[in-house]
This record gives structure tokens, sequence and C-alpha cells, in this order.
């Protein structure tokens, strides 16, 4: 009986395993990377790596999100992350607060030397760039997610694209045509239309990373990417854990986390939570940074006695 | 041989109880997943019957909605998707057909969908250079019957990242991009979603850079080519996307106080002065207004649910003190909501 018994759970195991086979695959690729922090009081790369614990369920936690143009003029995991947004959820509250990191940030690299803060990944991998974000901003980052341009088309277009609030007409003549064209080095033009609309995951890409023609410059384009975040948060809540699959096998390999499945899946609830009155929005333009010109390139200086109170005030110093 | 019948009944059980684990799981999928593209018009009967014809786009085709059922203008693919129809002389249309890099203003019979003519040329010749082409939006036919009002973002040099759209005017019968009307600040996207006044100015919804250095929207009226704009709604309204009822005295406009949501706000226009605003619809996805042929109810493109694909909404009485409650028209479908509805008698 107990033969009997023991057949149907493992037949009942082996469905699920079937139907979950894309995520496992996924979880053992893509998911739970291990983050290895370097001591704050030592941002020199020879600091000893450390694992922090985990944390507990229910409480809240920062998640540094990474995005990079990963298109055929980078080879491999040689990529800059053109946008860096550090994002604290508080699911008892039920609030969260997303900052925008300019990339062009000139800041102390844990790598060593001084440059732009998207340099950090190139130079060291996510545990490079989680370093530098710690020790410049003062925060300690719990999970980080990174996505490369193919994953978050894929991401968007397998929850059925995204509904956007276009704020002003997004019009590009220099686009990047890196995905799919002859040379990775090709233009196209790009018209994002304003006001609400659906987004498939292409034009979501072009919306979200389109930079030529905006008054704010990359402040202008973090906007757009945190609106982007707001309209999956959106999403969120309306999946289950029976639609993890087909997100994992639509981002496979152009998606990394620390974070497990089973961590992904119990964010999804907490993401569809929060409703936009609760999102508190962080961009750091003037007077928290100021355009210069160093080591032939523009950068921006960050003004750190006015940038640390402010990222404090919503991020628990470190 | 009982025991074999019972272990292959069995391994049937087992095999089928894995299976049924599996598609049970399959079902538990939600619709974002399940139902990710909609129907086409052509396939769906509508909640109910509209008067007179309203020309609508999903996925590049023009789609006329008469007598309860909507029909495939059919026209050609080749030149691109078709958008942003609007009424030009009786019985013809005029619509943009928007390529990959560029887009042209057509005119287009409105019963058949045949092509009338091509109004302009935005394609370079220079396919090298891409950055020489140009985009035509937002065509309407002018209250003198012979002018159309339309955006563009042309001539081209290509010499700067600079790219705006702007107000131009110029002959039905002639070279459309022959009056530019408006100057737009630079870097913002421009001058948009322009409408010709029975009085023969412009109103249109133009971008400029606030004092919290936030791109916002303001509806604005010009009276002739080069002049200054006169706003209509308040820059921390963040409004744009104006219909003007045929009579003239009431402008629907949608506002999203930059934020990631939106209200329809109608806002009663005497002699051009605007009243006092008031919200039609409020914490919506609203989008492109559009007025009935009697100036009585209003049309837009909303979701109805999380798919997030833009149904057709009704909202009877628009301009009385208590409007209707709005009405969705349509189901599982996925209306262009930057691309206008046109409502014909």
């Amino acid at each position: 009986m107990i033969g009997i018994a023991l057949g149907f759970v493992l037949s009942g195991a082996l469905g699920a395993a079937l139907y979950f086979s894309p995520a496992i695959a996924a979880a053992f690729q893509d998911f739970g990377h291990t983050i290895r922090h370097q001591a704050l009081a030592s941002p020199s790369a020879s600091a000893a790596p450390t694992l922090l614990p985990a944390v507990a369920p229910g409480n809240a936690f920062t998640v540094l999100l990474l995005g990079s143009d990963n298109d055929a003029k980078f080879s491999g995991n040689e990529v800059l992350t053109q946008s860096m947004i550090l994002a604290r959820v508080n699911p008892a509250t039920k609030q969260v607060t997303m900052l925008s990191i300019p990339r062009d940030l000139y800041v102390p690299l844990s790598s060593g030397g001084t440059n732009k803060i998207d340099q950090a990944y190139l130079h060291g991998g996510v545990d490079t760039a989680i370093a530098t974000v710690e020790h410049d901003f003062g925060v300690h980052v719990d999970h980080y997610a990174w996505i490369g341009l193919l994953g978050l088309i894929h991401l968007i277009d397998a929850v059925g694209g995204v509904d956007v609030v276009a704020g002003n007409p997004v019009l590009d003549d220099f686009y990047p045509k890196d995905l799919g064209g002859n040379s990775p080095f090709d233009i196209e033009r790009v018209a994002v239309l304003p006001g609400p609309q659906h987004m498939s995951g292409m034009e979501a890409l072009q919306y979200v990373r389109s930079r030529h023609d905006d008054l704010r410059s990359d402040f202008g384009r973090s906007v757009r990417q945190q609106q982007v975040l707001l309209a999956l948060r959106a999403k969120a809540k309306l999946l289950g854990v029976a639609d993890i699959p087909d997100i994992a096998a639509a981002m496979t390999s152009q998606f990394t986390t620390d974070m497990s499945v089973t961590q992904v899946g119990e964010l999804l609830p907490i993401a569809g939570n929060v409703s936009l009155s609760n999102v508190k929005q962080v961009v750091l333009l003037a007077p928290y940074t100021s355009g210069q010109f160093i080591g032939a390139q523009d950068v921006l200086e960050p003004n750190w006695n006015l940038i640390l109170p402010l990222v404090h005030k919503y991020f628990p110093p470190a | 041989m009982r025991r074999l019948r019972f272990t292959a009944i069995l391994l049937v059980l087992w095999v089928a109880f894995g299976f049924g684990v599996n598609r049970f799981l399959e079902s538990r999928k939600s619709a974002l997943i399940t139902h990710p593209n909609a129907s086409v018009p052509t396939a769906v009967t509508p909640a109910f019957t509209l008067p007179g014809t309203v020309y609508l786009s999903q996925a590049g085709h023009l789609y006329r909605f008469s007598a309860g059922r909507f029909t495939d203008m059919g026209l050609t693919p080749n030149a691109g998707s078709w958008v942003q129809p609007a009424l030009a002389t009786p019985g013809r249309l005029l619509v943009v057909a928007r390529a990959a890099e560029f887009s042209d203003v057509y005119l287009v019979d409105a019963r058949s969908g045949a092509i009338i003519q091509k109004l302009t040329s935005n394609a370079t010749p220079k396919p090298a250079h891409v950055e020489l082409n140009a985009w035509s939006f937002w065509p309407h036919l002018a209250a003198d019957g012979s002018t159309v009002i339309f955006g563009y973002d042309g001539p081209k040099t290509g010499l700067t990242y600079e790219v705006h759209l702007a107000v131009w005017s110029g002959p039905l019968t002639g070279k459309l991009e022959s009056k530019q009307w408006t100057d737009p600040t630079q870097y913002t996207g421009g001058d948009v979603n322009p409408v010709p006044l029975a009085g023969g100015g412009v109103i249109y919804a133009r971008y400029a850079l606030n004092a919290q250095s936030q791109i916002v929207s303001r509806v604005a009226t010009v009276a002739k080519p080069g002049a200054p704009p006169v706003y209509l709604t308040a820059e921390a309204a963040d409004c744009g996307e104006p219909a003007v009822s045929p009579d003239g005295t009431q402008l629907a406009v949608i506002c999203t106080s930059d934020t990631q949501t939106a209200r329809m706000e109608l806002i009663p226009l005497v002699n051009g002065v605007p009243g006092v605003p008031r919200v039609l619809v409020d914490n919506c996805l609203c989008a492109s207004p559009a007025w009935s042929p009697d100036g009585v109810s209003l049309l837009y493109l909303a979701p109805a649910d999380a798919t997030g694909h833009f149904q057709l909404w009704w909202l009877n009485k628009a301009t009385a003190l208590t409007p209707a409650l709005p009405k969705q028209v349509t189901t599982n479908l996925d209306f262009d909501a930057t691309s206008a509805p046109v409502w014909a008698p």
C-alpha cells in the first residue's frame, strides 16, 4: 500500500518537476548567486570578502538593480551598468524607495581608483558594483538583480507588456541598433509618443534606453527606468508561482540574482501590494550632482554632503 | 495474470496522476501569461453599438466600427502601421502610415480604404543616414477645408542629437511642410497633438522643463504661425491630448500631474478662455479622448483589466453636471492608445 502511495507521490513530483524545469534550470544558472561583501572600512580590492546573513522574511531589505547594455559590442560579462537603481523594500509598511544612481557619477571604485560608477561592474562584476555602492553611499545591499537588454525585453513580453504613462515624447535619431542589426554600431530612429500606452518589451526598452534628446540627460532616462519598474510592479500582483517557469525561461542567461527562485516568488505579492502612492522616487539632480569634465570625459561630481543625508533618510546606514 | 493487469493499471494511474499534476500547475498560470495577445477586432462583437462610424487603429491596421461590427479597412501594410486617422474632406480620411524610422501622411477613402494620395515624403533618399528621416503625426484638416495641421520633426540636418516635434501646416493639395507654427522647447520632445480651432488657431500640447526639473506638458493655443502660446492648463496638472468639442466650447484633456496614473478632465472654453476644469474619469490610464459628432459624449481608450490592453470606452453626457458612468465598448482588443479614435456621423 505504501508502495502504491509512494508511486503517486513520485509521479506527482515528476509532473511538477517537468513543469518547473525551466525554473529549476534557472535556479542553477541565474538564481542564487552569492554576494561576496567587502568590509566597509577597507575599500581596497584586497579586502577579505565576507558572507552576511540573509534578511529575515518580512523584514525590510535593500536591493541593487543593475541593467547593462550587453550587446555585441561587449564580450561576455565585460559590460558597463547603464542603469543602477538602489531600492529599499519594506514589506510591513508596503513602502518602496527607488534611488537612481547616475551612471556618470564620478566615485571611488572598490576595485581601486576613481571613475564613473558604471565602470565598477566592468572592473569586477557584481561584487565590485555592490561594494562600490556600499562604500560610497554607506549603505548595506542585501540583494541584487542584474538584467541585460534581451532579458528586459523578454521579461516584459513574458508578462504581456507593460502600461506606462510616457511623460514626454522620446525621440532619438541616433538610437543604437545593436539588437538584430548588421553591426552593433548601427543606429536607428525611435519615437515614443507621449501619454498612457501599452508597451511591448522592445518599445519599453527604447523608452528607458534612449538618452540623446532629453534635456535632463541621463536623469531623464533614470526617471523613465523607474516608470517601467513601476509598471512591472503593477503586473507582479497578478503573477503566481505557476508563472515562474515561463518568466525564468524568458530571461535565461540575461538575468542573475543572489535571490533564490523561491525568494523571487515571495517578492511577487509584496511588489503587487505596494501602491503607487507608497513609492518614493529619488533622482540625484543638481545640487546633489554637478557636471564636470575630468580625465577627458564628462562626469557627474557627487556632492556627498547633500547626497549622504538624503540617502540615509531612506536607506539605513551600514 | 491478475497481478500483471493490476500493475499495468497502477502504472497508467501513476502516469495519469503525474500528467494531471503537470496540467494542474499549467492551469494555475495567470492570464498575463496565458493570454498575452488580444483578439482581432473583426473577430469580436462589441458590447453595444454606437451611432455613426468610429475609426480606430490596432496593431497597425485601421478599423471602421459601424453598425456594431468592425471592418478592417485593408490598408496595405507595406507603408507601415496605419494610425491617427482624422476626418478630411467628405468621405476621406487623413491617416498616418508609420514605418520603422519615418512616418507619412496619406489621404485615404473612408469607405474603401483606397489610398488617394501620399501627402508627405519623409523617407530620406540617403539610406545610410537614417537620422535624415522625419516623422509626421496627428494630421487634422483645418476649418477652411484646405489646410492640414500636423506635427513634424523636420526639416533635418542630421548634425545634432536634438530632435523635436513642432506644429506645422500646409495645403492639402500642395507641400504639407509649408509653415511652422510653434517653436518647441529643445530636448523635450517638442509640441504635439495639434488640433485646429474653428477660429483659425491651433490647440496643442507643449512640453517644457519645470522648476523641479521635470518635463511636463501644458495645453496651449497659438493664434497663427509664430505667435506666442497661450496656456489653457496649469503646469502642475501636466495635461495633454486635447480634444475640442465640435462647437468649440468644451475641451477634453488627459492629465497626469507627472505621475503614472491619469485622469480625463473637461475644461469649458468661453471665447477661448478656459473655465474651471472638472474631472470626468479619475485614476485611470485613459488616453486619446474623441468627441461624438453631436458633442454630447466622448470616446476614449483605457485598459479594462490587468492585461493592460487598451479598450474603447464611451462616456455619455460628458458635458452634463453629472455625466453617465463610462461604459466599456470592447473587450480583449488592443487599440493603439497613442492613436485617438475619430467619430464620424
